[in-house]
């Protein structure tokens, strides 16, 4: 078993515990009853998603100025992984939006500047699939990333910027009852740490994948060699 | 309680299935080819 395939299986314990935490160990809502254990996850997922962003934009930045290729290798990594995650975050806040506001989506500025980061990075993965692998698209698709970490705060600090359905912050909120707090606050971190630690061995995993495709397409494939006997001279 | 379930079997899918496919296709690449 490979080291990638040892983390694999930690990162997921990992989720397994924080799973427990989240169903058995935090306190259920007075209002919204068990649907709001969605946030746990939901939120995380949302936090590792800036994590996977930030590796983007730290690859493309880092490819512009030395073009190392592991860099580049790094943000293509980052943006899938991101995508995945953000994935799970529109999704499961739309789960919790039809239970709590009625409908799976409004368009107010938090849901839309997900939504839009979303299509920012899966375009992201859309060029670099589209195009000619080598400097050029490494160098486009590094703009694109540094351009798009731009929506990450914009999407963090919208529920602050304008008013909006989502929920502002809720973590930094004096309104939560302190006993409630130490449960509330540990399954979140919790959580947290643990898509956190699932997020940094999905990017390395990728990171490997990105690796062996360019050395694949590195080796020459092999040339057949087809030899022919000379013709013997007609006597 | 239903929303729940499904918003959370939606990221163990999700999530597992990346992972697992992952790996898959790293192993795949990992195992030495013969020529």
């Amino acid at each position: 078993m490979s080291r990638l395939e040892k983390a694999s299986i930690g990162a997921v314990a990992l989720m397994a515990l924080a799973g427990a935490a989240i169903f058995f160990y935090a306190p259920t809502d007075f209002l919204q009853g068990a649907v709001q254990r969605i946030f746990y996850l939901h939120v995380s997922s949302a936090i590792a998603a800036y994590g996977c962003f930030a590796v983007v934009l730290l690859g493309g930045a880092i490819f512009l100025r030395t073009e190392n290729y592991a860099a580049d290798r790094w943000a293509r990594a980052g943006a899938l992984v991101g995508v995945v995650f953000t994935t799970v975050t529109l999704v499961m806040g739309m789960l919790w939006a039809k239970k709590v506001w009625g409908a799976f989506w409004v368009w107010d500025a938090r849901l839309t500047s997900t939504l839009v980061l979303w299509i920012i990075y899966a375009g992201y993965l859309l060029v670099r699939r589209l195009t000619e692998p080598g400097r050029q698209a490494a160098r486009l698709a590094a703009v694109v990333g540094i351009f798009g970490f731009v929506d990450v705060p914009v999407v963090h600090f919208s529920v602050t910027w304008w008013v909006t359905h989502h929920p502002g912050p809720v973590i930094i909120n004096d309104a939560l009852p302190p006993e409630m707090l130490a449960t509330f606050l540990f399954t979140f971190l919790f959580t947290m740490f643990c898509t956190l630690v699932l997020a940094a061995v999905m990017i390395t995993i990728r990171y490997r994948i990105e690796t062996l495709m360019d050395l694949k397409q590195l080796v020459p494939s092999p040339v057949q060699v087809v030899i022919t006997r000379e013709p013997e001279p007609v006597q | 309680m239903s929303y729940l379930l499904i918003a959370y079997a939606f990221a163990v899918a999700l999530l597992g299935g990346y992972l697992f496919l992952s790996l898959r296709q790293l192993r795949e690449l990992e195992r030495p080819t013969r020529r």
